[in-house]
């Protein structure tokens, strides 16, 4: 009586096994982002030590690659060699080897400032800061539009810039209808200045320490040491 | 708004320099646990205060405007005849700490005499004109009766005083709404369902327009107008235990008109926040449009004001100075400047049918905005400062790295200070559990609502500091206080000069942050 033939581990075609099978497809169709080990487990239901075969089998075919998360080095993410790691791994094109290249933003933001001080008419669109970034000798300085516009918008977050609508009118005579614009804020463009705090400008108002602070508690506006400061005349 | 934690200790620190620690017992009770009766009070309040006791302090708090007596009308078919019950007035309170300010508006707008007339009212509560002439008598330099008595209907005229309101008024059942309805011509055709219980008593008490600030108030016809008392029901009238509506002679008595005083800051407040953002020119205009739209605001805390037309805001410029240098075409570019709208600023005026309307909530609203973001900024850094911009500016909740990338942050730092400014209750948080995830996702909104109590109940705080440091500083120099300045020399008088600074800085700093309070609260 013969018996029948028991399905082989190693598929012939490609030379990886049911587990890796399953695996790999779901690192492609996981793109960018690629998965980690945890969620190979509880995506297919393969036992952990399968899957870690699976997954050095598979790095050993050079079928994946493995990529550090900038937000947590402990977890691994395997990607398929075809992908490049997205945005939420590296970080973006602000990251260089996991760190936020702080000085490169604060140096292009200080020429879009430059830029905005230097042009004759006080606004302008998207479009005319990008040419100047398009022209940039070094290549460091190049940017893309996107890049450009993240800028500005981080700019507009530290309410050094605004964002306007064109009306069509005077300073906007030539920028189209509805097109957004990026002026300076402050008195010199109309915007006026931001008013300081009357909180903000006391002790109190900056102080860390102000949820645990009494008037007969261990921490006391008579025992402040920052009142102490601020009076020491 | 209701009073915070801070806000009731601050109030309470407010009575207790004022009137003393026993009276200071019987408002914090008040303040915390809401409308009790005098006997109630005694039994509730922290320290052996007896009835009787009780009975005068209220009677002292009432006259100095910071308690409103009540009661409520029983149940239909109940025998029961209503009980007498007191409220703390929280608002007028904190205005104790701000007389100065309201003296300002009224020696701006009216001269010294009239200021000098409401200081009176101010520091005494409530006065008759027969009071504030003998007060006046006995003063360094009397003015007379006769300038205190135009100063008066100046005042009156203004609105920057008012007859005292009604002493207990009696309010309906809450589900006898009818009862409220029924209350004078005018109030019927602007009635709305009031909010909250000190809004019904206060509207109750509140006696109409023409007995509030009435024309003539000579003795005898406005004893006859105090006492028919046309704003109260038939039947609903009970014989109160003091009346303070009128004094001894049947003569009129007066008290100020915080609502009003308040709505002149209030203007203030906005034409100079227009003067920042925009220009003098944009300043001048709004000045116009407030004092056009003034009269026909119904509540201090309006939203918006009446359209007005192009024509009523030059007549109303050209009466000033400032006002007669505009063109037409100035002011209509003024007025295009303020309907414009950007990130950095709303639009302070609504252009509609050619016809314009001030935005007061929309003005504020730069004003606190700048207020949180100046303190987020102090606090935290600039980091934090552009993600609670970003936040702000999306209003809803946003998932940490997407702060991070709009902020261009770093990603490790960013949960760390979303975290630390959610702590203090500047952010509102929630976790979104997502299956196959490790690690739950984290979501930030700024809820504008919880940040405005939030810091009001900070500001109250650093406010109550400010004084206490204060008199801190005033006690650890009593000694050298009481020696004569001229007489001080080398140490001494630099220790002095040294104390001077101090007190200068303070007090210009608890006048500033009154602002801001102001701002949050009342504006």
């Amino acid at each position: 009586m013969s018996k029948r033939k028991r399905p082989e581990p190693k598929s012939s075609s490609s030379g990886i096994n049911e587990d890796e099978k399953n695996i790999l497809g779901l690192i492609r169709s996981k793109q960018g982002m690629g998965a980690t080990t945890y969620e190979m487990r509880t995506a297919t239901k393969i036992q952990p030590t399968l899957v870690t075969r699976a997954v050095a089998s598979l790095k050993k075919s050079n079928l994946i690659k493995e990529v550090p998360n900038m937000n947590n080095k402990g977890i691994k993410h395997f990607l398929a060699v075809e992908f490049q790691p997205c945005k939420e791994l590296t970080g973006g094109d602000w990251y260089i080897d996991g760190a936020l290249d702080v000085s490169k933003i604060e140096g292009l933001k200080e020429i879009c400032v430059r830029i905005l001080e230097r042009l004759k008419s006080k606004v302008v669109t998207l479009d005319v800061i990008y040419s100047y970034f398009e022209k940039a000798s070094s290549d460091a300085d190049k940017l893309s539009r996107e890049q450009t516009r993240e800028i500005l918008k981080n700019l507009v977050l530290d309410n050094v810039v605004m964002e306007v609508k064109s009306n069509g009118l005077t300073d906007f005579s030539a920028t189209r209808i509805g097109e957004i614009c990026y002026k300076l804020t402050g008195k010199k463009s109309g915007g006026g200045e931001v008013r300081d705090g009357g909180f903000a400008s006391v002790p109190c108002g900056a102080c860390p320490h102000i949820g645990l602070c009494t008037p007969d508690g261990v921490i006391s506006p008579t025992t402040c040491v920052y009142f102490q400061k601020w009076l020491d005349f | 708004m209701t009073a915070t934690e801070f806000g009731i200790v601050y109030a309470v620190h407010i009575i207790t320099s004022h009137f003393g620690s026993v009276a200071s017992k019987v408002c914090e009770c008040l303040l915390r646990r809401g409308p009790l009766s005098s006997r109630e009070i005694s039994r509730l309040a922290e320290s052996d205060i007896n009835h009787t006791k009780v009975k005068d302090i209220l009677y002292l708090l009432i006259h100095h405007n910071c308690v409103q007596a009540f009661s409520i009308d029983p149940p239909d078919g109940s025998e029961s005849k209503p009980t007498v019950q007191y409220i703390a007035l929280f608002r007028n309170i904190i205005h104790g700490a701000r007389y100065n300010k309201f003296s300002k508006v009224v020696n701006e707008e009216l001269g010294s005499q009239c200021s000098g007339l409401l200081d009176g009212l101010l520091s005494n509560g409530r006065l008759t004109l027969e009071q504030l002439i003998d007060r006046d008598r006995d003063s360094k330099k009397p003015m007379g009766s006769e300038v205190i008595r135009d100063s008066l209907q100046k005042l009156v005229a203004a609105r920057f005083i008012e007859r005292v309101p009604s002493p207990e008024p009696v309010l309906g059942n809450k589900d006898e709404g009818p009862a409220q309805k029924k209350r004078g011509a005018k109030a019927s055709k602007i009635f709305k369902e009031p909010e909250s219980l000190e809004e019904r008593i206060l509207e109750a008490a509140t006696p109409v327009d023409a007995i509030r600030f009435p024309f003539i108030f000579e003795q005898d016809s406005s004893s006859t107008v105090a006492d028919d008392d046309s704003n109260i029901p038939e039947g609903k009238r009970k014989q109160p235990e003091v009346d303070y509506s009128s004094g001894p002679s049947n003569e009129v008595i007066w008290r100020p008109n915080f609502e009003e005083l308040i709505r002149r800051l209030r203007h203030k407040a906005c034409v100079e926040i227009v003067k920042e953002r925009r220009d003098e020119g944009c300043a001048n205009v709004m000045k116009a449009m407030l004092e056009v739209g003034r009269s026909q605001e119904k509540k201090a805390k309006t939203d918006k004001s009446v359209p007005m037309s192009m024509g009523s805001i030059y007549e109303e410029l050209i009466k000033t100075d400032a006002g007669r240098e505009m063109t037409q075409a100035r002011v209509e570019a003024c007025l295009e400047q303020l309907s414009a709208t950007s990130s950095y600023l709303p639009a302070f005026v609504i252009e509609s049918d050619d016809s314009y309307i001030v935005d007061f909530k929309s003005i504020i609203s730069v004003a606190q905005k700048d207020e949180m973001e100046s303190v987020v900024m102090r606090r935290y850094g600039k980091e934090a400062f552009r993600m609670f911009r970003y936040l702000s500016q999306e209003d809803r909740f946003v998932e940490t790295d997407k702060i991070a990338d709009a902020a261009l942050t770093e990603k490790k730092d960013t949960p760390q200070i979303l975290l630390k400014m959610w702590r203090d209750g500047y952010l509102h948080m929630q976790k979104l559990a997502v299956t196959g995830v490790y690690m739950p996702f984290l979501l930030w909104k700024v809820n504008k609502l919880i940040v405005s109590r939030q810091m009001l109940d900070e500001m109250y705080h650093a406010s109550l500091n400010l004084s206490l440091r204060l008199t801190h500083e005033k006690d650890s120099e009593k000694e050298l206080l009481l020696l004569p300045m001229e007489k001080l020399e080398g140490a001494l008088k630099e220790r002095r000069n040294k104390y001077r600074a101090k007190s200068v800085l303070l007090t210009s700093a608890s006048f500033k942050l009154d602002d801001a309070i102001l701002l949050f609260h009342d504006f």
